[in-house]
């Protein structure tokens, strides 16, 4: 059998076609080259079937098959779930550190220290109040000074156990805007169920919906630094995604699970707030140390003050001065000269509160040293897979460039074929036959 | 395979790079700016801990030295007090003496009285120092003056004592009473040396022979025991102050060693800082040179 005699048309006509699907899948790339999440696609080029010839050779008879051009098989993005699993356990982390970070920076300059103004600096000007009134314990001023030292310092106390609390209630807070209604876990899920009821759709019809995907990655990305997830991707396209350890999935199919319980260890920022205003967090155990050196200074000086008792209170939010500076006892009652009791207060210096107060400076900055390292280690680890990622999925303008040309190249190529066989039919059609003519 | 590298992941470094390199930078100057390498507890918690506790202990040493130096002005009244009582008990010896040699006169005898009742008023008056408005004879009712001008000689003070901190868990007596020394008068008959300073008087008056033998006798005797007593408190007076000068040095050296402890933890070395803050510039120009050179490249440039 010969070969039709229009099918080198044919053919060149593929490359023609072919040429032009890959230059637009180039240009979508350049298109999306900044955009998020976006992952590159490429255009997997197939020879089409070919012509089976049964006798092609004037000798032997033998046939042979000949090759009919190409043809776009399917478009395909570029993607590794294998990375896309690394990305969001570290997101996660990332997430958990940075939030725990933030919130124990803030009580840290709630501090102040080490400085001339926070309370370790008020503490040490209490205890040197009372050694002024022990020189001159008839003094007025001297006793004015005591009292509004004691003021100064309780009003300190009350407010860094005031902001502590602040923290608290705002880790809270944040917690309830981002799991509420409306709030971010819950639109996010809502969008990857639709997707996922989309996705099905046309991975049924056999058509890859590669942006379709790519969008659902990101927001399954986002998730990620909420909570840990974890995808299961079933045959039709669709995924469940697990939320933070929850009992049911978040997303399964179209259909969403939410409101659901999380705890402490559901990890991102959604687990670390968790954590933060849980009874054993690091937020109560500030309370109880401040609680703790209210407590010791208040007892220690009361205890030396008999007849009317310097401070009342014996936690953080609740001690205060209600001694007049007239009710301040030095010595020995009636004895206005006497100095023995201002100088054991003064002697206080350097005992349990102080100790206690340094301790928990000490607590606070080892815990926010170790809280931004960590963050800082997630940080790089997250960097490093991401950057795997963008090496796998990223445009690289470079790379689509050198694309464009081979394939407009290809293009001017095929185009020349096509020339070159209707110049061959115009030899047949035109100038065959006419001889002597 | 080698690995594919987008412009996405230049700039993403280049950026993470940049701000690594502004960050350490700002550190460093941060640093110069405030004279301090510890800026938050975070930066060295022990550190910060060891810098607040050496910090409260300075300005426990500031407030010993000032006690200590309150005491040793509280000391000097205190000396100068009982030395011009010295003086007034010795002008007292000499007119006893005077009393019993024989020669005096009716009218004489009572210049004499007069005289030593008069330097008795001024006892009192010395025993009635005071120091920033307190008595510092009075035991510790410094509010109230240790005797009355006057015929009553009965000591208002009390015993109590009053004491400075000079060290940690150190303190030191400072003051005395006056009663101890004056006693309270004839009325109390307690041989103190108001009661002898008034029987002189009243036997210089009365100048019978026995009167005479009691000034010439048991009365000098009396006086002289009151004058040791006197100079038994002006030697204690003299070694709290030397006690309380030996504080003050000691203080000073040890508040100059806490001083400079504070600093090796909590100052920043400005020399090592300098260099490194002039490190990170080079290097942070550096990136951002690169940078800026690295980001705007591409093919495009290349393919007319």
């Amino acid at each position: 059998m010969p070969i039709p005699t229009l099918q080198g048309l044919q053919t060149a006509l593929s490359g023609l076609m072919a040429g032009q699907d890959a230059l637009d899948v180039t240009g979508h790339n350049i298109a999306n080259a900044n955009t998020p999440g976006y992952s590159r696609q490429t255009a997997l080029l197939q020879t089409s079937n070919p012509l089976s010839i049964a006798a092609l050779s004037p000798v032997d008879g033998k046939g042979a098959q000949l090759g009919t051009g190409v043809g776009v098989e399917t478009i395909t993005r570029i993607r590794s779930s294998f990375l896309d699993a690394q990305f969001r356990n570290e997101s996660s982390s990332l997430e958990g550190a940075a939030t725990l970070a933030e919130a124990l920076s803030q009580v840290q300059s709630a501090l102040n220290e080490p400085s001339s103004s926070g309370m370790s600096a008020q503490l040490s000007a209490f205890w040197t109040s009372w050694s002024n009134l022990a020189n001159s314990p008839t003094s007025a001023a001297a006793r004015e000074a005591v009292v509004s030292a004691g003021k100064q310092l309780a009003g300190t106390l009350k407010s860094l156990g005031a902001q502590v609390e602040a923290v608290s209630s705002e880790a809270s807070q944040r917690y309830a805007t981002i799991t509420g209604s409306g709030g971010e876990v819950a639109s996010d899920a809502e969008q990857i169920g639709k997707l996922n009821t989309q996705i099905k759709i046309a991975t049924e019809a056999g058509q890859p919906p590669n942006d379709l995907l790519d969008r659902r990655d990101s927001l399954i990305d986002n998730l990620s630094k909420l909570a840990q997830v974890s995808v299961t991707e079933n045959k039709d396209g669709t995924v469940n995604v697990s939320f933070g350890g929850a009992a049911e999935p978040l997303v399964e199919g179209s259909t969403v699970h939410w409101p659901q319980e999380l705890s402490a260890s559901s990890g991102g920022q959604l687990g670390q707030l968790l954590s933060l205003t849980s009874p054993e967090g690091p937020l109560a155990g500030y309370q109880e140390a401040l609680n703790q050196v209210a407590a010791q200074l208040s007892e220690s000086v009361n205890a030396l003050q008999p007849s009317t008792p310097f401070f009342t209170g014996t936690t953080a939010a609740s001690i205060a001065v209600t001694a007049t500076p007239e009710q301040i006892q030095t010595g020995p009652e009636g004895e206005p000269g006497a100095n023995s009791i201002a100088l054991s207060v003064a002697a206080l210096r350097g005992g349990e509160a102080d100790q206690s107060y340094g301790a928990f400076v000490m607590k606070v900055g080892g815990d926010v040293q170790s809280a931004t390292s960590a963050q800082e280690n997630g940080a790089a680890m997250l960097n490093a897979v991401e950057e795997r990622r963008q090496s796998v999925s990223g445009v690289s303008v470079d790379e689509e460039m050198t694309h464009l040309v081979a394939f407009q190249r290809g293009y001017e190529a095929s185009a020349r074929v096509l020339t070159a066989m209707d110049s061959m039919l115009e030899t047949l059609i035109e100038h065959t036959g006419r001889v002597g003519l | 395979m080698t690995e594919r590298i987008t412009a996405q992941m230049v700039s993403g470094s280049t950026l993470r790079d940049v701000n690594a390199a502004f960050a350490s930078l700002n550190r460093s100057s941060q640093e110069l700016a405030s004279g301090k390498s510890i800026l938050q507890p975070s930066d060295n918690p022990y550190g910060a801990g060891r810098a607040i506790g050496l910090q409260s202990a300075i300005d426990g040493l500031s407030s010993y030295k000032g006690s200590v130096q309150d005491g040793i002005s509280w000391e000097n009244t205190a000396t100068s007090a009982l030395s011009s009582i010295g003086s007034v008990v010795q002008r007292v010896r000499e007119l006893t003496l005077q009393s019993v040699s024989g020669v005096n006169n009716e009218a004489d005898l009572e210049n004499l009285a007069g005289e030593v009742e008069q330097l008795t008023e001024a006892v009192k008056q010395d025993a009635n120092v005071q120091y920033a408005g307190r008595y510092v004879l009075s035991g510790t009712l410094t509010e109230t003056a240790p005797y009355e001008a006057g015929a009553e000689d009965a000591y208002k003070g009390n015993e109590g004592a009053i004491s400075r901190a000079i060290g940690p868990g150190a303190t030191v007596q400072i003051n005395q009473s006056a009663g101890e020394l004056l006693g309270s008068g004839p009325e109390s008959e307690d041989g103190k040396l108001l009661d002898v300073l008034r029987t002189i008087a009243t036997h210089m008056r009365e100048g019978t022979a026995e009167a005479k033998e009691s000034l010439g006798g048991g009365d000098l005797e009396k006086l002289d025991a009151n004058y040791s007593t006197l100079l038994q408190m002006q030697a204690h007076t003299g070694s709290v102050t030397d006690q309380l000068r030996l504080a003050e040095s000691r203080i000073e050296g040890v508040k100059d060693t806490a001083t400079q402890m504070l600093s090796n933890v909590q100052d920043a070395n400005v020399a090592q800082v300098s260099i490194e803050y002039a490190s990170q510039k080079a290097g942070y120009e550096a990136a951002l040179r690169a940078g800026a050179s690295i980001v705007q490249m591409s093919l495009l440039e290349f393919l007319k």
